[in-house]
């Protein structure tokens, strides 16, 4: 097996007059989680059904598992397991209707098919729910499903649209700890999320898409670096303090800027939190609070897409 | 959790894909568990029983008109037409059942899947068909039963009937399955089904003999494939084997069949 388990070179994908993929290079390493990060109608969705095989591309090529996902469409199928936005369970059909029927689908015999959907279940904690019509599942519980049902035919690679969307804040932590788990089995995990903090978490590389192109990647810290924006903030003990901190700080080399009793200054290293400290102690100036703060992929984010025409 | 981890677990479930066969197999038993629904019988079997009522009552007295063959009860006559126009109605609604399911997305994982999607039509055919041979026996039972339906062909020429009214119908269950396919809307479909169907119908040899339609109508009547169905189902119950009406029809609707089938497979792959 190849080491990347997605390699993805300069996709289009075009409908019409409209380009959704814009030569998006996508390149995931065996065993890795990999995070695409963009708003509504940024691609992602568009570059998980090309890489499902749901798509054709209309430029460029993309291999998964070491198949073309045009030519080898059927080997490709046979090794990823795809999560969408919506939950495609059979509302008819119990928990355990739905996976064995997948798993029967997948070549398995009855018995083979009853023992994986029982253990799927076990997983998932919907061993209680398993001979309820999906019906009436919650939406957390119609997630898991949804997922364990991806996972039926063990997948190597493992396609999550927006997992979490929709879910109570609980079920969404329950939703990573799965994905942290089949990371740790070996699986490969691509997930698409407009949740920065999920990405942040989850993912160990991460793309970011807007208007159909990949504006950044890399590892999370590497695209908090590119944007390099730490900032120090102290919060003064004394308002009469303000005008003295100020003239301060710039003297320190920084441009502070003030709201209320706290001050902040963005700063180019770590080392940056003791010159202030050292600057407002020698001035005699007391702060009830300090601190040094790193960029978020939500500063990421915004930059990297808010500087695009 | 960790043992999600484990791919040597106790099941194994290797995704070789299935054959078709076993395909087909677990696909129209998902479908056709839907027919354990009570309600969903009750009311499929309602509509059709409400149509002959009415047609075999209100048009009664067709039977009295000069262009009437001689000696034939109207509920004889209406009965095998009634076969094919309910058969070719439920062939409408399966166009709309499958729009429904590619709209919610209740297929959408199998696209992702090593299965062929032809297998999931076929499951849904399958479906539709035995749904509609239990809709059309209910009619023969209630006709023989209520309406004194005794036609000369007796049980034999009736199950040709039957046969044809079903042939018929999944030729155009495949041209509406087709449509849903590429559309995707169960409203439109419903219209574009009302539009191609209800006129089919009735311009048709199915209640009145063509003789008794206005000239203009009658001109569509003589060219609507579903007249040489009617006809044939028709011949057939009355002991009056019209050959060519019977293979004209069944022709066509092995052709619809491949034609359309093959159409459908092509659109279902679209996400």
């Amino acid at each position: 097996m190849s080491e990347l388990m997605i390699d993805a070179v300069e996709v289009r994908k075009t409908f019409g007059d409209v380009t959704a993929l814009d030569g998006v290079s996508v390149a995931v390493p065996t065993g890795t989680v990999h995070g695409l990060l963009g708003h509504n109608g940024a691609g992602k969705t568009t570059l998980v059904n090309v890489l499902t095989t749901l798509f054709a591309p209309t430029g460029g090529s993309a291999a998964v598992a070491g198949f073309d996902v045009v030519r080898d469409a059927a080997e490709v199928r046979r090794r990823i397991g795809v999560t969408g936005q919506f939950a495609s369970v059979d509302e008819d059909l119990t928990g355990t209707q739905n996976l064995v029927l997948l798993g029967r689908l997948l070549g398995a015999g009855r018995r083979e098919a009853s023992q994986r959907a029982v253990e799927l279940l076990e997983l998932f904690g919907l061993t209680e729910a398993a001979d309820r019509p999906a019906q009436g599942y919650s939406g957390g519980m119609r997630r898991k499903l949804d997922l364990a049902s991806s996972l039926v035919g063990r997948p190597d690679v493992v396609f999550l649209d927006e997992p979490t969307t929709g879910l109570d804040p609980e079920s969404r932590l329950g939703m990573w700890d799965v994905v942290l788990n089949l990371v740790a089995g070996g699986t490969t995990v691509l997930l698409t999320t407009q949740y920065l903090d999920e990405a942040d978490r989850l993912a160990d590389t991460i793309t970011v898409l807007a208007e159909g192109e990949v504006v950044a990647a890399g590892t999370a810290a590497e695209l908090k670096d590119r944007v390099g924006r730490r900032t120090v903030s102290a919060t003064l003990a004394d308002a009469a303090d303000i005008v003295p901190a100020l003239d301060t700080l710039r003297r320190a080399g920084l441009e502070p800027l003030q709201s209320g009793r706290t001050l902040t200054a963005a700063v180019g290293s770590s080392r940056a939190l003791a010159v202030v400290v050292r600057a407002l102690d020698d001035a005699g100036i007391e702060a009830d609070e300090l601190g040094l703060h790193e960029p978020t992929l939500d500063d990421v984010y915004l930059t990297l897409t808010g500087a695009r025409p | 959790m960790t043992a999600l981890a484990t791919k040597s677990s106790a099941a194994r479930v290797r995704p070789t894909g299935s054959g078709v066969l076993t395909q087909v197999q677990v696909l129209t038993g998902r479908a056709l568990r839907r027919l354990r629904d009570p309600r969903m019988i009750v009311l499929s079997m309602l509509q059709p029983l409400i149509m002959l009522t009415l047609f075999s009552q209100v048009f009664r007295s067709i039977a009295n008109s000069p262009g009437f063959p001689a000696g034939v009860s109207y509920i004889d006559y209406v009965l095998p037409a009634i076969l094919v126009t309910t058969a070719s109605q439920a062939a409408m609604w399966s166009g709309a059942g499958l729009a429904t399911d590619l709209r919610n997305g209740a297929l959408a994982r199998f696209r992702t899947l090593p299965i062929s999607m032809a297998s999931v039509l076929v499951g849904r055919s399958v479906f539709d068909l035995v749904r509609s041979a239990t809709q059309l026996i209910v009619l023969l039972v209630a006709g023989a039963m209520l309406f004194g339906y005794a036609p000369t062909g007796g049980v034999p020429g009736t199950a040709l009937a039957l046969l044809i009214g079903l042939a018929v119908g999944t030729g155009l269950s495949w041209v509406f399955i087709a449509l849903a396919c590429w559309m995707r809307n169960v409203e439109l479909m419903q219209m574009v089904g009302f539009v191609v169907i209800f006129p089919l119908m009735f311009a048709s040899s199915a209640f009145v003999p063509i003789a008794e339609l206005p000239s203009w109508m009658r001109l569509i009547a003589i060219i609507n494939p579903l007249s040489y169905a009617i006809d044939a189902a028709r011949g057939w119950a009355l002991a009056q084997p019209a050959w060519g009406a019977t293979i004209g029809a069944l022709l066509t609707a092995a052709a619809l069949t491949v034609v359309a089938g093959a159409i459908a497979s092509r659109g279902v792959r679209r996400p």
